[in-house]
Parts: C-alpha cells; structure tokens; sequence
C-alpha cells in the first residue's frame, strides 16, 4: 500500500536569512512539487506562515523587508535599564526586555493581523519555548499574530508573550530546528532548512563572549537535536544548510534577493534526489 | 552477560554531582567492577575521584575542602567593574579571581594524572571558539577538571595546548557518546537536569534561566541521540530533588548523598538482571 | 513481559505489561511486526501496565513506529506511567510520538 508520501518543509531560527525558504519554495513550484506541512521557528515562523496562507514568494519577499528593519530594535525601553540597573527598586519580572516591542508589534500586526492557523492552505505549526519549563510549545490554532510574535520573543530583546497562563519565549531555545514536529505530524519526506549562529571572532566585551556562549549551545542543540531525529525519522530528512559568501548581519533586508538566490541554488542540488523519493 | 564492558557516565551539575558517591556505595557493594569513567563539568570532580580509588569519606571531605564561596573570589566587585566599566572583558576573562580556585583544585587532585590512575577516565570540556567538544584524557587530572567546570563568564577559561576551554555542559552535558565511542556496552549514566527559576527579579537571573533553559534541552537531545545510537543498554539515573540548590549548599551534602544512592538503587535490579542473562 | 493484541474497530492495540528491556525487548518487536504484516498498520500501544522501559526497549519500540509510518499508518501511546514518562521525555519519544491519557482518546486520534 504506497500511500502519497507526505512533504512537510521545516524552517529553522536563522532571522533574515530564513527568506532562503522562499528560494526552497520556487524550486518546488516550478518543479510543480507541493508541501502538505509547514513548520516554523523563530524567524523562520515568519516566512512558514505566510507560505501557508498561500503568497506568492514575490509578494513574501516584499512584505518581509518592510517588516524587519533596523527600527524594530533601535527604541530602547527606557524602564528596562532602570529595572537592569535598579532591580530591587523598579520591578523586574520574566517579560524584562531591553527594547519597546511597540514597533515590532505593530509591524507584525500590519502583516498577520488579520489570518489565523485555520485560514492555512497548508498545515501550519509554529514553535514557541515555555519560558519557565525550558519545553517547546507547538502552537496550531487561533490568530497567527501572537503565534508568530512568541515564537521570535528572542529572551531579553523582546518581552515574552503571555499565553495560556504560559510565558513564551523564542522557540530556538528549545529546538532551532524543529524536525521532530514533522515527524509527529505524520510527515513522511522532510526537508529542513536550518542556520548556525555564527561564532564571534574578537570577544572584546561582556557582551559578546555572553553571545559568544549563547552561538555555542544554541549550535550544539541545533546538532544533537538533528542527529536524533535523523535516527527517529521512518523516511528521509533532507538538510539544506545555505552557505553565504556574503556575510548577512541581523537587518540586512536588502540581501533578501541574495538570500533566496542561495536557498533556491541549495534545493537545486537536492531536487533530483526529492523528485526520486517521491516518485519511489 | 560475563564480558561486557561497563563504564559509568557522571554529567554536569554543579554540587548535586556528589550524587556520585551515592551511587559508588551500590556499585562497590554489589561489586559491579568499573572498566571506564566519563565526567563532564562538576561530574568531572567525582568521576576523576572515583577513577583514582579514593573513599566515599574522603570525596566528602575534599568536597567541603574545595566547595566554599572563597572560591568565588572578587566575583561582585568584579562584575560591578565590567558594568561601570572601568574593566574589559575578553575570552581570557572570569568575573571570578580564579587563585584560591587553582589553588584548592591542585591540593585536590594533587599528584594525580590520567595516566597513574586505577581506572581509565575521560573528561569533557568546550572549546570557547569553537563550541565544540574536547576530549581530556592525558596529563595533570587537575588542568583538565578546571577546564571542565569553567562557567562561562564567572570562572576564566583554562587553557590546555592552545585551547582555550569552558564548561563542557555546553557541549555534552552528559557525555554517554564518549562511553560509546570507547567500546562500553553497559552505560550507567547519571545526569542532572538544572532547576528552572519560579521568579526571575534580577537580568542575572533571566540570564540564567537561559544558560539552564538550554543546557538542559542539550542534555535532552543528545541523550535522545546516544539512546537510539548505542547498541547496548544505558542506564540512566536521574536523581530526584525537590528545591533547587545553591551553588555552594555543601551543609546538604548527606542529602544529596542520599538521593544519588537512593536512585542507584532503584535501578540495580535492572542493570544485575541484564548483567545475569 | 505479557503482551496481547485486540481490535477496537479498525485500529490495532497492544497491550503490554511489565518490563520492556533488552531481554523482552526482541519479543516484544516480533510481536508487532506480526501485527504489522497481518495488516494492522493503525496502531495504539495501552502501557498502562508497563513499569519499566530501558534503552534497548524504546529502539525496538520506534523500530516499530517505523514499520507503520512507513506504510501510511502510526504508533500511539496511551496510559504512560509517571516512571515510564520520565524515560520517554528524556530520550525524546514524548516530542516525536503522540501520546495520549487514555486509550480511548488515542483511538479517538485516529478519527474512525
């Protein structure tokens, strides 16, 4: 009984660089492959949901760049430097952010606002971290905008997202690369595309060896989750890590037709071999 | 199962890895003979121990010797300078003056190296540029523990032939793969998940709850990884504590004692029934 | 270890009891792949009864998982015990399988 093989693409953390699915996406269309499942993380929840509602690539491109600009972060919360510096003085709590998350909410409200998970034309789900269990929380139901803002409250950046009683934080900390959702969804073929963070050159500061150390558990989780679903999975997971010549810093939205360029020169290489597994 | 090779796996977290010589007590009084340990952070501490044959008595004692808050020499001053400051932080860089710290842990392991020790023994540290695993199994025991539980950005690095080297729980906070990798076919495992924190008041403490937030989640995949990968049984002992405990609460040493030897013994009849079919 | 098969409808439950380790273990697997090839790919394993799972249990178990993935049907869990639970979430199996309180709802998942 060679039931349909199920496609399910899984977008890994990775902030801009994430459009590189839009370039996965374009190869699929023109080779006339459809995605039965998507998931997303952090960044990558940005593009797997609108993917989901069904936009064309161009028109995800485009809203993408105007949502994440250098402005998002550039307001800082005046508060949180008080409650940083004066924390028994100025309440502190779990949601402490170093940044207004007005601005980012607002964008964010502009592009989601108005879909919810049950619009989706393909199975969506977005991956958050409960931020007082350190466990994932796939969220699969109601309006996409506070799905999507939780899954990229990066901890300390942004407040955390109140949900259900849970505190929700950026789904990297729990898995950057959320495979094992598609294999629990029943996915039988899925490709994954997942970003390392990059190690710091100089740690010249505080600040950047604590980033430093951050890049390195997030890496090692990112592989020790990989290699365990590798060994879980029933079917094939095929890996598409781009590789950048060009460095892409956090808002460089300008790259993203870089970015998508590399995505769809990596799915290039892999789609004989997917065109072979489905057909199979 | 008379030829099987057993090797004890002990992870990272901090003081409730004296858990450890709870669980040595089961194994010497049932005569389960060690052929490897693997250590890995505080774990490091008592697999190096247990390796060199030292007592139950005397890892207390060396313990209580060793785990005082004098090591954390300087640390608030310290942090206040790199807040305002007035010191620059770099990859050499502790928040903790880490010379009583040296000091203690070369009366600790005085004398011992990897290669005069009663069992063979492995200890795991990260490499701080990198992020990836290091393997130490030759030389001084003391160079290698301090790399293995140099937290980073309170202790130091320690630098071991050109590396500069931290805490190994960023890497494999329970390193049942080296047993694997050495030929072990019985895997006891002890590992610690970290306490999350109720309330977070202070950006140190949200700090933290990141640091355990993933360190616990690797803990998880790659024991996830190894359980599917190794062709043998691991056991894994996981001892229960109800509160979280402070990084220098050696006054509930006899409980934690307890608790590993509690948890030991709630998995023997497992591991003799495999060692008897 | 006890083991036993019914139907509930289409879909297939094991039911096991006792220990699932290396020495069971490889029974245990037999057992479902008979199932399997009998024709019996929607499964529901009922641990209510199991106490233990070792390492060498929980390969054979996803070996299983597999087996009926790969031909279009699944392998769910119901009525873990606490023990049991901690095993499964420290190995993964709770974040890649679906799992269910009762036995009842996991047929139910498979919506008749």
């Amino acid at each position: 009984m060679a039931a349909p093989k199920k496609l399910a693409l899984v977008i890994g953390s990775g902030s801009v660089k994430c459009a590189a699915a839009l370039g996965i996406q374009r190869v699929l269309e023109r080779a006339d492959i459809k995605l039965d499942m998507l998931v997303g993380c952090s960044g990558g929840s940005l593009y797997a949901a609108l993917l989901a509602l069904g936009y064309p690539t161009e028109k995800i491109a485009e809203m993408s760049s105007s949502l994440w600009t250098h402005d998002l972060t550039a307001r800082p919360n005046r508060r949180a430097l008080l409650q940083a510096i004066l924390p028994g003085i100025v309440k502190f709590d779990e949601r402490f952010s170093l940044r207004d998350d007005r601005k980012v909410n607002q964008r964010l409200e502009e592009v989601y606002g108005q879909h919810s998970f049950e619009e989706a034309k393909i199975p969506l789900y977005i991956t958050a971290t409960d931020f007082m269990t350190g466990e994932m929380v796939v969220l699969e139901k109601g309006p996409l905008l506070p799905a999507v803002r939780a899954s990229m409250a990066i901890p300390l950046i942004f407040p955390a997202v109140k949900s259900e009683g849970r505190m929700l934080v950026d789904g990297y900390l729990a898995d950057p690369l959320p495979v094992g959702v598609a294999i629990r969804e029943g996915a039988d073929i899925i490709l994954a595309i997942g970003f390392e963070a990059t190690n710091q050159s100089r740690l010249s500061s505080l600040g950047r060896y604590a980033f430093q150390f951050t890049s390195v558990m997030s890496n090692n989780l990112l592989k020790a989750n990989f290699a365990f679903h590798n060994l879980a999975h029933h079917s094939e997971v095929l890996l598409v890590v781009p590789e950048f010549e060009e460095r892409v810093r956090l808002f460089d939205t300008e790259k993203i037709p870089y970015i998508i360029q590399v995505g769809e020169r990596e799915m290039e290489k892999q789609l004989p071999y997917l065109q072979q597994l489905l057909a199979a | 199962m008379p030829n099987k090779k057993i090797a004890l796996v002990i992870g990272s977290g901090g003081i409730k890895c004296a858990a450890a010589i709870g669980l040595v007590k089961v194994l010497q009084e049932e005569y389960l003979p060690i052929d490897l340990i693997v250590g890995c952070s505080g774990g490091s501490m008592y697999a190096s121990l247990i390796a060199a044959a030292v007592s139950a008595e005397d890892m207390q004692a060396r313990t209580l010797y060793l785990w005082t808050n004098e090591v954390m020499k300087d640390y608030t001053s310290n942090l206040k300078a790199t807040q305002d400051g007035s010191v620059r932080f770099n990859e050499r860089s502790g928040l903790v003056d880490d010379s009583v710290m040296n000091e203690r842990l070369r009366t600790t392991f005085d004398g011992l190296t990897f290669e005069n020790l009663a069992i063979p023994l492995k200890l795991v540290a990260t490499d701080l540029q990198t992020g990836e695993k290091v393997l130490l199994d030759k030389g001084p025991l003391m160079d290698a523990v301090r790399a293995s539980l140099a937290i980073p950005i309170i202790f130091p690095p320690w630098e071991i032939d050109g590396q500069l080297l931290v805490d190994g729980a960023a890497v494999d906070p329970l390193p049942v793969d080296v047993a694997i990798q050495e030929g072990a076919d019985i895997i006891i495992a002890m590992g610690f998940m970290l306490s999350n924190r109720g309330r977070m008041r202070s950006m140190t403490a949200v700090q933290q709850q990141l640091n355990n937030i993933y360190m616990n989640n690797i803990l998880k995949s790659t024991y996830a990884f190894y359980n599917l990968a190794h062709h043998a049984e691991i056991f894994p002992i996981l001892p229960d504590f109800e509160e979280p405990l402070g990084m220098f609460d050696t006054d509930k040493l006899p409980d934690i004692i307890a608790r590993g030897e509690a948890a030991a013994r709630a998995e023997l009849p497992h591991i003799q029934r495999l060692l008897a079919g | 270890m006890e083991k036993s098969f019914e139907l509930s409808g289409k879909i297939g439950i094991i039911v096991v009891k006792g220990s699932v380790d290396a020495l069971t273990a490889p029974h245990l697997a037999t057992f479902i792949s008979e199932q399997i090839a009998a024709g019996h790919t929607r499964l529901v394993a009922d641990l209510a009864g199991v106490d233990y799972t070792s390492s060498a249990g929980l390969r054979v178990l996803l070996g299983a998982v597999k087996e009926t993935r790969a031909l279009g049907g699944d392998l769910r869990l119901a009525n873990i015990q606490p023990d049991v639970k901690k095993v499964l979430d420290l190995s993964g199996f709770t974040s890649i399988l679906k799992h269910y309180a009762d036995r009842d709802s996991a047929i139910g998942s498979y919506g008749g």
